[in-house]
């Protein structure tokens, strides 16, 4: 690994200017925990990093609007995000999967913005954000813009985000009258990345259900929501078939793939498991007040 | 005044905490890692690409011109200073670097040295090296026939008695052969009830030492200094000294901690190239290989094991028919030592009247395989127990009642013919039994989550024939260190042989200090490996305490003193030399007696000083949609002797079983063309926290060792024996399919569930 530069502008303008260049070796760093093993590995390697830390101190702070809606800092780290009564109380799902999110010492370090804009499919928070109708802040160069989260990825370790690009903020509605869950699968140790990632939102009304939101991720090349399955249970019944159904049109519309987690044939498998799986214990856990 | 507290009884058996470990966990232990010296370059390695290929050329130059790169070095650089560059304890098959061929990818072709290590690594991608491309041979039963051949010519070593008749084979990649003839297999496979055959394969993993290797060269005005990571220092200087040409006293082998090694840093390995090079560049050199690097450097065996056996239909056992191929890579390493140590306990401990075994050595175009944490045993238990269990539930007799009609008794002849003495492999058993409740009703869970239960016994023989030596040196103030090349690597060593000190001369363990291996200062031990410390250099310490102690007896004698009688060590020597001053030193030297197979029939009435027996049983719980098996419960048990300090032993017990549960559900080198596609730890997956079994129990079953120290014998690996076939014992209880290929994965179970639902 050659030397390289490393900055710490105090302001997120500052780092924007710092990041639209088109040298490809400058590269955002935030907590660095995916960066530095693509460093280590020898798939990036820098001319500068742009440390984010110290910009302003509002863009790593959670808040709650007035609508219900959570606003979470993009710099906020994933273990502030996962010990914060503010997110519990909104999205109790996300400080859940946290728990078998990497480890400690990672959580401690990565932020939430980082852990998104590196676009690497094996992330447990995308396909929970996504299912539960996230969106994100992005500022660049050209302004401002709001990105919901199942749009930022473009493909494999791709996002949308044009060239200076940065995420400030993750805004996640009121979760009232939904129930989530997301189902995490690692096919050899505990804390493997997954091989598969599946998260539902039911919103049941009378025991009919009145919408959904299905993600799948780690199986396939990206963070995928499953539109079809969605479309069978939309105005069914919350009974088995049902979800049966759900799960045979989300293997048909899922395209996993091959790696050394499993065959897509196997993922293909676990993934109608996974869905039944998701979708009966979402209703059993019943829907937030 | 006493320094030393007197203890007149208890230091062996006592739970003893470690002594190194304050240091260790408040950062103060040294390591190799650690170690600077001043004006030191770094080392980084070129490696090869190619898996077989002749090396056609290698272009340094850009990588020399860069600036901050002292030199670029290649193996014909090394053949200039040392003629014959080629090392490894069983073959002087492996070069320092790279000679005309390259045998398999991550091969060390070149290096470059610089005091960057930044620097040096960069420089490294600037070398360019062109093959000429060979047929590459990957898989074990293949390599016994194949065109490609891996080394023109065999070149055994000789160092080891039994190895000798190794002779220089060509156009083979057989590096050895073992074969055993015991009985009539013929007649009785002929006359059998029934005959059972199959197939059992095993992967390629790596030991993920946490610290990986590390070693650095001292040049000195005539010596040569290596700092090293090791766990044979003896063996780096006697090496070191061969390819120099020099005697071995002017080469010094020092040894600290070491975090972690199961085998992985024993004999040779990083030691030659870094002396080379500092002879070569008249600086300190050092070479630290990242946690990727290990991955082409030393591995665990992949096998395949075709075991047949002849069973009455009372479920004996009359003939057993053993054919076992190693995947040795591409250099020998110990692997032909692994072929025919571990190879003749191959028919499991079971009572055969009649059995043959053919076990081969093979090179292949992978990463070089060595001893891993069992020197070869899981792979064989992995295989003789799954068998044992398919025939159980062929004749339909319950897998205890089976082993228990087969198991070999203390007074039978092995396979070998040596008679079996101090091997509790009936309590191992029994006590796995009992803490099953196997004879209790068992639930088998409903639905599409199914439970089961399996059982699995092995054991080892210890190597031989091997030499340790130690010195107990006792000062003047009766205070006490202890001078001996076992290597702590966290297995707790050092405790252990300062407890047998302390116990021998009736002082507090605690205030041992024990000398770390140095071979300027501490004497000669053959290696820590094979759990054979515990054994050969217990006794060799006990010797050295005792004759230590013998001498304080003539001393007192020679002062008049009444034995017994209330005097001080230390007013010994006050009243002998007249102030505080002298030294006793204590020696003690230890080999067993051993005698070595007839070449022909592999027999030998003496085969091991001792036998290791270990066992598991667990329960699972399979997921029957998703193939992900749980284990709810294991238990692990294992005749060690008497145990020295009970709470290592049992944190042996559970490490060794463990590092099998990675072995067993998780881990496996991916290979593509020979290629690790998944070396580093995330993305190949050792055992985490959560993959601990839920209930773990570790019993050590009462035994005695009569010819160990103090009772005691090796525990290092006994637990690893039994889990992998327990696992797919228990997987084919819950769910009726077999496995017969680790790991164990969930798409495997997944996969063969689907075979079975459409029979």
């Amino acid at each position: 690994m050659r030397d390289f530069e490393l900055v710490r502008p105090s302001s997120l303008a500052e780092a924007i200017a710092l990041l639209d260049t088109e040298d490809g070796g400058v590269r955002a760093f935030s907590g660095g925990t995916g960066l530095m093993l693509m460093m280590k590995t020898g798939v990036f390697t820098p001319t500068s990093l742009v440390r984010l830390d110290g910009i302003e101190p509002e863009h790593a702070a959670i808040g709650i609007d007035d609508d219900g809606s959570l606003r979470i800092g993009a710099l906020a780290t994933l273990s502030t995000v996962e010990h914060s009564p503010i997110v519990q109380k909104v999205a109790p799902l996300i400080p859940e999967a946290m728990k078998r999110l990497a480890n400690v010492r990672v959580r401690n370090a990565a932020r939430i913005g980082g852990n998104l804009a590196h676009g690497d499919p094996h992330m447990d928070l995308p396909p929970v954000l996504a299912a539960l109708h996230a969106s994100v802040r992005a500022v660049g160069p050209d302004g401002e813009r709001t990105i919901a989260v199942e749009d930022l990825f473009a493909g494999y370790y791709e996002t949308v985000l044009g060239r200076g690009e940065l995420l400030t903020q993750v805004i996640v509605p009121s979760q009232a009258g939904w129930a989530s869950v997301y189902h995490k699968c690692t096919t050899r140790s505990a804390d493997d990345w997954p091989a598969l990632g599946v998260a539902v939102s039911l919103r049941v009304v009378d025991g009919v259900i009145a919408d959904s939101r299905l993600m799948v991720s780690a199986a396939t090349e990206k963070l995928t929501r499953l539109v079809t399955a969605e479309a069978q249970l939309k105005g069914a019944e919350t009974k088995a078939e049902t979800f049966a159904r759900a799960a045979d049109a989300a293997v048909a519309e899922a395209e996993t793939i091959d790696d050394a987690r499993g065959s897509a044939e196997y993922k293909s498998s676990l993934l109608h498991v996974y869905v039944r799986r998701a979708l009966r214990d979402a209703l059993s856990r019943g829907a937030l007040q | 005044m006493t320094l030393v507290k007197p203890m007149p009884a208890g230091q062996v058996g006592r739970s003893v905490p470690r002594l190194e470990a304050r240091q260790k966990v408040t950062g103060r232990t040294d390591y190799t890692h650690n170690l600077t010296i001043p004006g030191m370059l770094h080392v980084k390695v070129f490696r090869s690409t190619t898996a077989h290929g002749r090396i056609v050329s290698i272009d340094t130059t850009a990588a020399g011109a860069l600036p901050g790169v002292h030199s670029v070095i290649t193996g014909e650089d090394i053949r200039k200073v040392v003629p014959e560059p080629y090392y490894g304890p069983a073959f002087h098959d492996q070069p320092v670097l790279a000679l005309d061929k390259v045998r398999h990818v991550g091969e060390p072709v070149a290096v470059v040295l610089a005091e960057d290590p930044y620097v040096a690594a960069e420089a490294v991608q600037l070398i360019v090296a062109e093959y000429e491309d060979l047929e590459p041979v990957f898989d074990e039963v293949e390599a016994m026939t194949s065109k490609a051949i891996v080394h023109d010519a065999l070149k055994p070593a000789g160092t080891f008695a039994d190895l000798k008749h190794v002779a220089a084979h060509r156009n083979t990649n057989i590096a050895l052969d073992y074969h055993l003839r015991r009985g009539d297999t013929s007649a009785a496979f002929a006359a059998a009830d029934h005959v059972y055959e199959h197939e059992f394969r095993s992967q390629q993993v790596m030991h993920t030492p946490l610290e990986p290797m590390v070693s650095l060269a001292e040049p000195g005005d005539g010596i040569m200094t290596i700092h090293t990571a090791s766990q044979s220092p003896s063996f780096v200087r006697t090496e070191i000294a061969r390819l120099f040409g020099w005697p071995e006293n002017r080469v010094r082998v020092k040894v600290p901690h070491l975090g972690g090694g199961f085998g992985a840093k024993l004999y040779i390995k990083l030691e030659a190239l870094v002396a080379c090079l500092a002879l070569m560049v008249r600086r300190p050199v050092k070479l630290s290989l990242t946690m990727e690097e290990q991955f082409y450097t030393i591995t665990k065996h992949a096998t395949t094991f075709r075991i047949k056996s002849a069973v009455t239909s009372n479920g004996v056992v009359t003939a057993r028919h053993c054919e076992v191929f190693w995947n040795g890579g591409a250099y020998a390493d110990i692997g032909p030592r692994v072929t025919q140590k571990s190879g003749f306990t191959a028919p499991g401990p079971y009572d055969i009247e009649n059995v043959s075994i053919d076990s081969y050595a093979l090179y292949t175009n992978r990463p070089p395989a060595g001893a891993l944490r069992g020197f070869g045993i899981p792979q064989l238990v992995w295989a003789y127990e799954s068998h044992t269990d398919l025939i159980a539930r062929d004749l339909g007799i319950d897998p205890l009642e089976l082993r228990r009609r087969n198991i070999l008794k203390d007074g039978r002849p092995h396979a070998t013919g040596t008679l079996m003495q101090d091997a509790a492999i009936e309590l191992v058993l029994e006590c796995i039994a009992e803490r099953m409740q196997w004879s209790a009703p068992f639930d088998r869970g409903t639905g599409t989550v199914l439970r089961g239960r399996g059982i699995a016994i092995g054991f080892k023989a210890s190597i031989s024939p091997t030499t340790s030596v130690a010195i107990v040196n006792i000062a003047a103030d009766g205070s006490t260190n202890l001078y001996m090349s076992t290597v702590d690597m966290g297995q707790g060593s050092d405790t252990a042989m300062a407890q047998i000190v302390a116990e021998t001369l009736g002082i507090e363990t605690e205030t041992i200090r024990v000398v770390r291996p140095d071979t300027d200062v501490t004497p000669y031990d053959m290696a820590t490996l094979g759990s054979r410390s515990t054994f050969h250099m217990g006794n060799a310490v006990k010797m050295a305490a005792t004759h230590a102690k013998e001498q304080l007896a003539e001393m007192a004698a020679s002062l008049g003193l009444t034995p017994g009688t209330n005097y001080q060590t230390s007013d010994l020597f006050k009243k002998k030399f007249g102030m505080q001053a002298g030294n006793v030193i204590g020696v003690g030297t230890f080999i067993p007696s051993y005698k070595s197979p007839d070449l022909a029939t592999g027999l030998s009435e003496n085969v091991t000083p001792f036998w290791m027996i270990g066992g598991t049983g667990v329960e699972v719980e399979v997921d029957t949609e998703t193939g992900h098996v749980r284990i709810l419960r294991m238990v692990n048990a294992a005749d060690l002797g008497r145990p020295l300090n009970p709470k290592i032993v049992e944190t042996q017990l559970s490490g060794a079983a463990v590092m099998q549960l990675g072995f067993t559900l998780t881990e496996k080198m991916e290979m593509d063309g020979g290629q690790v596609t998944n070396a580093s730890l995330a993305d190949y997956k050792i055992p985490g926290l959560h993959d601990v079994p839920l209930v773990m129990e570790n019993h050590i079953v009462q035994a005695n060792q009569h010819s160990g120290p103090y009772g005691a014998k090796g525990v290092g690996e006994s637990a690893t024996f039994g889990v992998s076939p327990a696992i797919a014992n228990a997987i084919h209880d819950a769910v009726g399919v077999r496995l017969t290929e680790l790991p164990l994965t969930p798409e495997a179970v997944f996969r063969a569930l689907h075979a079975a639902s459409k029979d």
